[in-house]
């Protein structure tokens, strides 16, 4: 399957079919107001087969979720070609040190205790750590 | 009296627990009890863009904790926001994918049932308890120019998260003015921080911080308020090597909007760790 059939076999693209193309989405798009990125663009690639450009530079701001006159969910959209994205080729290298923690620590950061110490200082209650995380990820990324 | 459980993610605790203090300060005055959650980890927000059925399960991992607790939910973070409220629609919608998440959660001996809801402090501020009620216990009022930050996942994508109007906010406004400030009107108010593209592209992130920051300064505002520990990173912690990269200078303080409600309930610098701002709050702007 190509991106575009996997979008439409994935419950959360169904929306991709709604665009007209209208660009409301980039108008309102803070990305694009100050680079090349274009929302529409990458709807409109995948609908034409083709590959769509700077897919990790979506800030995930809902902006043209709120403006589309169409539904269509853009911002869920681009997450999900994310994950077909990282599916295919792998993580981006941003990316893997979160996970990385996430398996070991079960946050997105590694725990120091220079901020507990703080935190005890400030009379809060200590982070404690879980592996939880780490059995959901095992659990739910195996092949 | 209210209870929540209480739901920090993985933001606050590493890099801006003077929200999380000045949060318990000012529920405590407000006869809010907190019910904090151990080991509670992260929401799975990244998850979103990495795997569905692993942001559902840890979102879903979040939730029940306050399931068990028979509690709603207290987030401070927008992000946490926008991902547990995403996942648990999808979940409650779809008993498939529920079932299929229930057989993953099981492994912990954990169960998502659907019966506890999700809010921001923003929200439970403003529905949940009221402006009325807190009015009552302002006992300081501030005299001050404030710039209100709402940022994006407490309000949007409005279908799901269903609170307030994602085009012309007013309760982050309400609540600040109820303090005694003011809340000043400026271009672009609802631009986003750009945090979330940090990673993929810093310069696209800080231009996106910077533009706001210097909106926020043309119009004269003494500091800028949000409701989200991340937007709180790219404007406070960020600011200095935002003003470095893009030659400029902005010098705005930038508070958590409990310790703006701190402040005005009669509560000092200290009590809300307003020393660990990073831009420097003086303290003698808010005397009236
Ligand atoms: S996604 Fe919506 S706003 Fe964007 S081009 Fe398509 S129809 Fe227009
Ligand atoms: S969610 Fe992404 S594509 Fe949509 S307006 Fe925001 S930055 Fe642009």
């Amino acid at each position: 399957m190509n991106l575009k059939e996997k979008i439409l076999a994935d419950p959360e693209g169904k929306s991709l079919v709604n665009c007209f193309s209208c660009g409301m989405c980039t108008g309102g798009c803070p990305v694009a107001r100050i680079s090349d990125y274009n929302p529409r663009r990458i709807i409109h690639k995948v609908m034409l087969n083709m590959e769509p450009e700077d897919i990790w530079l979506c800030a995930n701001c809902y902006t043209c979720e709120e403006r589309c006159p169409t539904k269509t969910n853009v911002a869920d959209l681009i997450n999900l070609i994310r994950r077909i994205t990282i599916k295919k080729d792998g993580m981006p290298e941003f990316i893997k040190p979160l996970v990385e923690n996430l398996k070991t620590t079960g946050y997105t950061v590694q725990i120091g205790e220079l901020e507990n110490k703080r935190r005890e200082r400030m009379n809060l209650p200590a982070v404690e750590t879980t592996d939880e995380i780490k059995k959901i990820i095992q659990k739910t990324t195996l092949k | 009296m209210k209870k929540y459980a209480y739901y920090l993610g993985c933001t606050i605790p590493f890099r801006e627990s003077n929200y999380d203090l000045s949060t318990r300060k000012v529920m405590d005055n407000l006869d809010v009890e907190l019910v904090d959650l151990e080991g509670a980890g992260c929401c799975g927000l990244y998850y979103e863009q990495i795997n569905e059925l692993t942001h559902l399960a840890m979102s879903a991992r979040v939730i029940s904790m306050a399931e068990s607790l028979g509690l709603d939910l207290m987030v401070l973070c927008n992000g946490c926001n926008g991902s547990l409220v995403k996942a648990r629609n999808k979940l409650v919608e779809n008993s498939e994918l529920r079932d299929k998440v229930n057989e993953i959660l099981a492994d912990i001996d954990r169960e998502f049932r659907g019966t506890s809801e999700i809010k921001h402090v923003i929200r439970i501020l403003y529905e949940d308890i009221g402006i009325d009620e807190i009015k009552k216990t302002v006992k300081n009022p501030l005299n001050v120019k404030v710039a209100a930050h709402y940022g994006c996942h407490l309000l949007k994508p409005s279908e799901q998260i269903k609170f307030d109007d994602p085009r012309e906010p007013k309760s982050l406004d309400e609540l600040i003015e109820v303090t005694g400030a003011k809340s000043v009107d400026y271009f672009d108010k609802n631009l986003c921080c750009g945090g979330f593209v940090l990673g993929a592209d810093k310069d696209i992130a800080y231009n996106m911080t910077g533009q706001k920051l210097q909106n926020v300064k043309d119009v004269g505002a003494d500091l800028m308020i949000t409701a989200c520990p991340f937007c709180h990173v790219m404007y406070d912690a960020n600011q200095r090597a935002i003003e470095n990269e893009l030659q400029k200078k902005f010098g705005i303080p930038v508070l958590h909007y409990p310790q703006l409600l701190g402040l005005a309930m009669g509560f000092n610098a200290r009590d809300l760790a307003l020393e660990q701002n990073r831009v420097r709050v003086n303290p003698g702007i808010f005397d009236s």
